[in-house]
Formats: structure tokens, sequence, C-alpha cells
């Protein structure tokens, strides 16, 4: 313990956007050291991922996945119902407006549209991953990754 | 007995999350708590309309033991999907308390240290002793307890005090505020236990092993005021952690790194010494030498008292209870189920130590993995 390798004082932790997350490094021995890189060692970070095998609990290693994925939706989803109660709570406060007057608002036809292009965007975008097996299957796909990494090194 | 409060006492120490971390918080702990109250109880259904009945089918007999049950449940899909929730429960637990604390991180570290401030160690202000040549046990290191990244040992800076800042606030979601505002109930119960048995005893020092964050530790000071309560870990971050909590919520304890199985303590220097769920955290072979330590530290007609976790009764129990052991890291629980921690205490030189059990109350939503909440004291008289 002694021959430990210095490690910084953390700076100034900063508050990250909810939603977004920067990416995290996760290292084996869940040690932060100053010789890492130059931004871990401007700023270390306490590991997310605990030492020791993770079991998996179906069949398919992707069911795991996929419900590890939709937990952690679940929960976001959780925190902006609570943020945005938080603001609708506010705004009445303020006297900005009152809570009613988000239920009882009905969206003009040019609103209506916007959201109808939005919802679609999201849904698009959510169920991805069947499109894309969809489109492989309909032969519109790209090269195999081989084929694409030979094409590059020929 | 009245269900503990809910929500934390705030201290200089505790991290405090900003809105969206509160409910990712509040969204972890309401989850939790549902897997409790109506996820976990279907097991037993699941257990006896189906996978109990595969099991006869296949092996010619019943499930025999919890090992049994475990065989015969681990094939069945509504163990299976309550099983890998409550592991991301657990993990989602740790990443939401650990966003705030990294974002606190300087300013916790900074305070930790001005709470030591000088060398003058007063017994009023307590005092903490960091041992660097200190091997953490390999039952710690192995792989990370709980799943806390990092487990209860790690230090990811200078002076670190995460791990303590971790653990104070996840252990108020984990048990779903069963500890009460101070995570300090395990300590009441075992205090509220001495004082029941032993009305007339002032114990004038102390130790209690296993400490962590000296939630449990602080009780002790509160029952006896007069007495020089000391408290040990093996884990430095816990220990800078929590002495500078203690000093936070203006209780003196000293905290020292030190390992249960062999401290530096003189023999016969306590009249007491205590640890709260220490013991399902080490290792068989360390069990012998923990209860041969306390014999040694303790004076002649002296008491030793361990509180164990809950373990269940009947084998389907058993085998939820063991989830921890196999899903949530907890190692050494799975053998602890059926270890007979009396006679190990005798072996060590304890005469009639006895295996005492405090039922407690809690809500649906606050239990583990039985209708009853039962706790185990081992009590010894040296």
């Amino acid at each position: 313990m002694a021959s430990k390798p210095k490690k910084p004082i953390p700076s100034g932790g900063k508050t990250r956007n909810a939603t977004s997350r920067p990416a995290r490094k996760h290292t084996a021995r869940h040690r932060v050291t100053a010789t890492e890189s130059p931004s871990a060692a401007a700023r270390p970070r306490i590991a997310r991922v605990a030492k020791g095998k993770r079991p998996q609990y179906f069949s398919d290693p992707a069911i795991d996945k996929i419900l590890w994925i939709t937990l952690t939706l679940c929960e976001e989803l959780s925190v902006t119902r609570d943020r945005l109660d938080t603001v609708e709570r506010l705004l009445e406060k303020e006297r900005v407006l009152k809570k009613s007057a988000v239920d009882d608002y009905e969206p003009d036809a040019k609103a209506e549209a916007q959201r109808e292009q939005r919802r679609a965007d999201y849904i698009d975008r959510v169920l991805r991953t069947v499109s894309a097996e969809l489109q492989e299957l309909s032969g519109r796909t790209a090269p195999s990754m081989e084929e694409a990494i030979a094409a590059v090194e020929s | 007995m009245q269900i503990a409060t809910k929500s934390l006492e705030r201290h200089a120490m505790l991290p405090r999350p900003n809105h969206d971390e509160a409910a990712r918080q509040a969204f972890v702990t309401a989850f939790r708590g549902h897997l409790a109250a109506n996820v976990v109880p279907g097991n037993k259904i699941a257990y006896e309309r189906r996978a109990k009945l595969k099991f006869e089918a296949a092996q010619g007999h019943a499930p025999r033991d919890e090992h049994d049950v475990r065989r015969a449940m681990e094939a069945d899909p509504y163990y299976q999907f309550w099983s890998a929730m409550q592991r991301r429960s657990q993990e989602l637990m740790w990443e939401a308390v650990i966003d705030p604390t990294e974002r606190e991180w300087p300013q916790l570290i900074e305070r930790s240290r001005t709470s030591r401030g000088g060398t003058r160690q007063l017994k009023r202000s307590g005092s903490l002793r960091l041992d660097p040549s200190l091997v953490v046990p390999r039952y710690h290191t192995a792989v990370d307890i709980h799943l806390q990244p990092g487990g209860y040992h790690t230090d990811y800076a200078d002076d670190d005090v995460a791990a303590g800042a971790i653990y104070d606030r996840a252990l108020n979601i984990y048990l779903n505020g069963t500890l009460g505002p101070r995570n300090a109930f395990m300590g009441e119960l075992l205090t509220g236990y001495f004082a029941t048995q032993w009305p007339d005893r002032k114990p004038a020092r102390i130790l209690d092993m296993g400490c962590a964050i000296g939630n449990s530790t602080l009780p002790w000071i509160d029952a006896y005021p007069a007495a020089e309560v000391h408290a040990i870990d093996v884990a430095a971050p816990v220990l800078r952690y929590a002495h500078a909590r203690a000093r936070a919520l203006g209780a003196a304890v000293h905290f020292s790194q030190a390992n249960a199985e062999r401290t530096a303590f003189a023999t016969g220097s306590f009249d007491l010494v205590v640890s709260h769920i220490m013991l399902h955290e080490t290792s068989r072979s360390a069990l012998d030498r923990i209860f041969r330590e306390c014999h040694r530290l303790l004076a002649p007609g002296g008491i030793m008292l361990h509180l164990e976790i809950p373990r269940g009764t009947t084998a389907l129990e058993k085998f939820l209870f063991n989830w921890e052991t196999y899903n949530n890291n907890e190692t050494f629980g799975a053998y602890m189920t059926n270890v007979d921690l009396a006679a190990l205490a005798r072996n060590s030189g304890f005469r009639s130590p006895s295996l005492v059990k405090q039922r407690t109350e809690r809500g649906p939503e606050q239990r583990l993995y039985s209708s009853e909440t039962v706790w185990n004291i081992l009590m010894a008289e040296r």
C-alpha cells in the first residue's frame, strides 16, 4: 500500500446533464491514478461497476441487457415526471399558470402536427433495432464487415 | 415497535443530491419497495405450484434444503425475472448514490480533513488512527461486497471518504429507511438488548468491530455517555467518513484501522466488545480468529455481543436470503445460514454462549425475503 501512486485530489465536481452522461472509464482494479491519462488525472472518477462476475439470468444474454436498459429507462422516465411535476408546481406557485391549465390544454392544429412528427421520430428512434433488421432482410444492407475491411486493406 | 422514519437526517458529511439525483434515489427506493411487497412474495407461489413439482418429478424426492430449492428455482421463469430485476435495482441504487457523492467529492474530503483538525486527540472529540500497512483481507477484496463499486476499502483520492458517503445513503435506500434517520437502528437494538440483560452494568470501555461508517457505534455513546468507545474497521475511506460523521453528529468515538481477527489493543482492555452485521462479511477461518480476539480483549466477566442479519427459517426463506450471496456479492452469507455461532464461540473459550432471536416489525415494502424480520444476537460472557 505504501508504494501506491499518489492520487490527485478530485477537482471540482460539475453538475451533469441528467439525460446525457459522459462515457465512463471503468478500471479493472477500481483505482483511478494520475498516470492513466491527462483527463483522468484532472478529474478522477468513482467506479460505477462492482468487481465480481455478473450472473446471467436468462438463456440469452441479450435479454439480460434489454432488461438492464429497460429498467434504467424506467428510472429516467420517473425522474423526468418528477422534474415536470416540479416545474408545474413552481409555475403555479409563481402564478405563471395553474396546474389545471396543463391538464385542460388542447393543442391547435399546428401544435398537433408538430407533436405528431415528433412522436413519429421518437418511435423510429426507439425501435430502430427492429427496422434495421428488416432493412438487412430486404437486401439493402452494406457489405459485411469482413468485406468492408478487406476492401480498405487491399 | 414503530416502523422507522424513512428519510435520513442531514449532516455535514452527507452529500445533498440535486433534483434529478434525488428523483433517481426516490425511484430506486420505490422500485425496491415494490419488488419487496409485490414481487418477492410471488416466489413462494412459483416455488410451491411449479418449481417444487418439477423438481420432485425429475428427482423423485422433495427439495431437502435451501440448496435443493435453489436447483429447483433457478430454472423457474418467475424467479429468474424477479432475480434479474432485484440485481438491477441494487446496481441502480449505487449509481444513484455515487453521482451526487462524486459531485460534492472535493468538499466532502475537505470537510473531513477539517474535522480532524490538529494532532491533539481529546477524549471528547474522538480520534482517527489509520494504518497504511494493514492488509485488507481477501474476503473484502475478492469481489465488491453488496456490489458497491470499490467496496468499503477503495481509495480513489488522497484522504478519500467517498466509500463512506456512498454507503451511508445507500444503507437508507437498501433497507427502505428501516434503520431510521441516522441509520442507527441496529446499534439501538443491541444497546437495548444489553441494557435489558445487564441493567446494572455501565461499561467503561467498549469496542465496536467492523464499524464501517459508525452508524451502529453512535447509539453506544448515547446509551453510555461516560464510556470510552472505540471502533475499528479494515477500510480507510469508511473510517475517515465515520470519524467526520461522528464529529458532525456531536459524538466522540475513537476510530482506528484494524482487523478484528487481530488488533493491537491490550489484553483484557475492554468490558464490552460488539459488532453489527459484521460476521457474515468475513470467512470461516476468520470467525474463529475473531472470537478468540474478542476473548483476549475482554476483561474477565466482560461481554461479547454480535448482531447478525436475519436468515429465514424455512428452506425457501433460506434460499431467498442466500440470493444475496450469489447475486449481491455477499460471499460468506450462504455458509453463515447454518453455522453454529454459539459452538464456535464456546470453542474460542467463552462459557455458555447463546444465540438470541429478536423480532422487529416492518412494512411489506421494507421486508427482505421473509414475512418476519428476526435478528440473531450471539451473546457470550468472558
